[in-house]
Formats: C-alpha cells, structure tokens, sequence
C-alpha cells in the first residue's frame, strides 16, 4: 500500500499519469493533508538531492577558488600581522622565499610517508534489513558487522549466503570481513570473482582488493589495481586521491 | 511577488559561475569586517575563513536549486549570515561566554528575511543530506545513479538491473527517505512545508 503510494508520487512528478490518473491524485492532494505532506516532502527531497548531486563537481571547483581567495585575502592578514611584530627587519620577500621552501620541504616528506589502510577503509553500513523480510540472520550480520564484529559477521553471511547464493552484495561484505581479519588470500579471491563480473557492486569489489594491497603494503600492486577503476565509478575520486598518495 | 535585483546580485552570479575575479572583490571588500568579528568573538582569521566559505557554498547551491534573487545589499545579507553561522559554531564547540557584540539594527527586517531564507535552506540541505546517509548503501548507490544520470535506462544499465526494477526500487528508496525526514526530530522545527 505504502509503495504503491511512492510510486504514485513518482509518476505524478514525471508526469506520467493519464488525466483521469492525475485528477484523481490532485483530488487526495487537496484532501488528504497526510498525503499531501509526504508528497512534499518527496518533492523537496528529489529536488534538493538531484541538486546537490549534479552540483557536486561545480561546488568543488568553486571550493578551490575560494580557498586560493581566502588564503591570498584572510590569511595575508593574519601572517603580516605576526611577521611584523617578530620580525620587521627582514625583508618581506625573503620571508616568502623562506616560506616557500618550508613549504616544499614539508610536502615532500608528506609525500614520502606511505597512505596507511585505516585511512581508506571507511566501509558503509551493512543494510540488508531493507529488503522486507527482514529474519534474525539478516538482523545480526548487520549488526555485527556495523559495530565492527568481522568474525561474527563473517559467520552470519555465510549462513545467509547458503540461502541466496547469487546475491553480490553478501559476498562483497564477507570479503571486507576477510580483509579486516587479515586473511587476504581470502578476500582477494571474492573480490577478484565480483569485480570480473558486471553487477552494481564491480568497482567496489575492485577498490576494495586495492585496499587488500595496501593493507598489506603492496603498493605497486594497489596502483594497478586503482588504475583499473574507471571514471565512471563512484569509487574513482577515492581511487585518484589514493593514487596520488601513493 | 515582484522581486527586484539589487545590483549586488552580481555576486552570486560570480559564484554560480566560478568568477574569480568579481569573487577575488567580494572578499576584498566584505571579508575583513567578517574577519574583525570573529577575532572580537573568540575566533580566528582561520575560523573565519572557514566560515566564510561554508556561508558562500550555501548561497551557492541555494542559488542553483532555488534560483535565489537577492534583493538586497550584500554586504548586510552575507555579514549576517556569517555572524550567525559563527555563533552557532561557538554554541557547538560550547563557548558559552561569549560577549556578543550586537549591531544587528544595520540591517532592515526586509533583509533579515532573505538571511532566514538562506538559513532554512541550508537546514533542510542538511537534514536530507543527513537522513540520505542513513539509507542503506544499495538505496544510496541507485539514488545518486538516478540524480546524476538523466535517463531511468541508463541508470539501470549503469547498475546493471532491469528498468521496471530500477524504477520500482527508486520509489522505494525515496518512500524511506521520505518516513526517515518525516518522523525526525529536525523537520518538526522546519516550518516550511
């Protein structure tokens, strides 16, 4: 019933209703204030995320130009400011030079330090319990998982798995259980079977066996890994920002 | 409602376009007003120049969604907002003994409006934002597909499902989100729906 409703909404909004459809629906707008404001919250909500979403890339570059403005405009300010007081004598554009190579020096060694896997692995909750039937298995793998339990959750989805033997996604998440229990060999050989294969969850599975190489210092093999991520992938921009680290 | 462009309007014009230029004298003009309160306030020239950024993204993605007019001053409209941001940050880190100082009869109640405006939308981004995290990571993938990809086919070749599941799931997904916006506490405090 509840579904049914969602999808009515989601017809309305792209204009996919017939007329009669459609009048029927404005009428329950009218009367229905329940209805009505869950149909406005639905609508605020596609259009605040289809927003955010496809601005993502311009909110970046604007972040860039600012960070330059407020350096150049805010942080001027407050380093003349402490430079005066210390250190008059000097000669302003010694000080930059000064300044610059500090700065060179220090993102060198920045450079050379090696990106740790703790940095990386930010894993996403664990939700099967979203998909109705929702059993005790279900319940406790989530929770165990969540709560960073990997040993029990590891032997929740392998009961879950006997029972839906094709779903990808309790797979993917009894390799990031593998791989925080440090069994690599494991783990690599589930994310090597998913990121072969086409479903939604190929260019995790792939980001995820570059963080089995990084968890165990193979940082040649991570970069091959990442390099095989493609634009396209949700996990490309963590995928750049590693390789850049490494 | 017939809204007049103030001419300052250009500003956010020179933020929907990444203008670094008329950006570059925007800061130059407003920033260290901005700068001066928040070092009087217990803060620095880094905290300000943090909250001069998250208040520009804001007016940003206002602008994009809502095709924000302004109508007013700049100056007044963005010198409140920022104060107020800092204020709520000072209450998040738990300063309490702040001695604010007050000068907000510069700006008229027609202008503290277009401020109240931004405000709201910034909660309500944040409160979809947030609740969108609480949604598990399969309704999260396909919602952000069907955000950024224009054409329901493609985001379910692109996940590698069928259309009529593609669809069908989306609903669902934004039927949670919808419960999860509704019963939270935030939203009863947002009044503008």
């Amino acid at each position: 019933m509840e579904e049914l409703k969602y999808i009515e909404f989601e017809n309305y909004l792209k204009n996919e209703l017939t007329e009669i459809e459609k009048k029927a629906f404005e009428n329950k707008l009218q009367s229905d204030a329940d209805f009505k404001q869950e149909f406005e919250i639905y609508k605020a909500l596609e259009t605040s995320l289809s927003s955010k979403f496809k601005n993502e890339e311009g909110e970046k570059e604007l972040r860039k130009t600012l960070t330059n403005l407020g350096n150049q405009y805010i942080n001027e300010e407050k380093g003349t400011k402490k430079k005066s007081k210390v250190i008059s004598l000097f000669n302003y554009k010694k000080l930059m030079v000064a300044a610059s190579i500090a700065l060179l020096i220090g993102f060198f060694i920045f450079k050379n330090g090696n990106p740790v896997y703790s940095d990386f692995a930010n894993h996403s909750n664990l939700e099967l319990v979203v998909r109705g039937d929702s059993n005790e298995i279900l319940l406790k793998a989530q929770e165990a998982f969540n709560a960073k339990n990997y040993k029990t959750a590891f032997a929740q989805l392998t009961i879950l798995e006997t029972d839906s033997p094709n779903d990808i996604e309790i797979q993917l998440y009894k390799g990031i259980c593998l791989l925080e229990m440090d069994k690599f060999s494991q783990a690599e050989t589930i994310f090597d079977k998913i990121s072969k294969g086409n479903s939604a969850f190929s260019n995790k599975s792939t980001w995820y066996k570059a963080l089995s190489y990084l968890k165990q210092e193979q940082f040649e093999a991570c970069k091959n890994t990442l390099k095989t991520i493609p634009e396209s992938a949700e996990e490309y921009k963590l995928a750049k920002k590693l390789l850049q680290k490494l | 409602m017939n809204k007049k462009l103030h001419a300052d309007h250009i500003y956010i014009e020179a933020l929907l376009k990444n203008d670094s230029r008329v950006l570059s004298k925007l800061y130059e003009k407003f920033s260290h007003k901005i700068v001066a309160y928040v070092r009087k306030n217990n803060g620095n020239a880094d905290d300000a120049q943090d909250i001069i950024q998250e208040t520009l993204v804001t007016i940003y993605h206002q602008a994009k969604e809502k095709n924000f007019i302004l109508t007013c001053p700049f100056d007044a409209y963005f010198y409140l907002l920022c104060k107020r941001r800092w204020l709520n940050e000072l209450k998040k880190r738990g300063t309490n003994r702040v001695t604010i100082i007050e000068d907000e009869a510069s700006i008229k109640d027609e202008h503290k409006q277009e401020v109240e405006e931004t405000e709201l939308f910034e909660q309500q981004s944040l409160l979809f934002e947030s609740k969108f995290k609480e949604l598990g990571v399969k309704c999260q993938e396909l919602l952000k597909a069907t955000f950024k990809i224009k054409s329901m086919e493609e985001v379910a070749e692109f996940l590698g499902v069928t259309y009529g599941y593609a669809r069908k799931k989306k609903s669902q997904c934004m039927g949670k989100l919808t419960q999860l916006v509704k019963n939270s506490n935030e939203f009863q405090s947002l009044k503008d729906f």
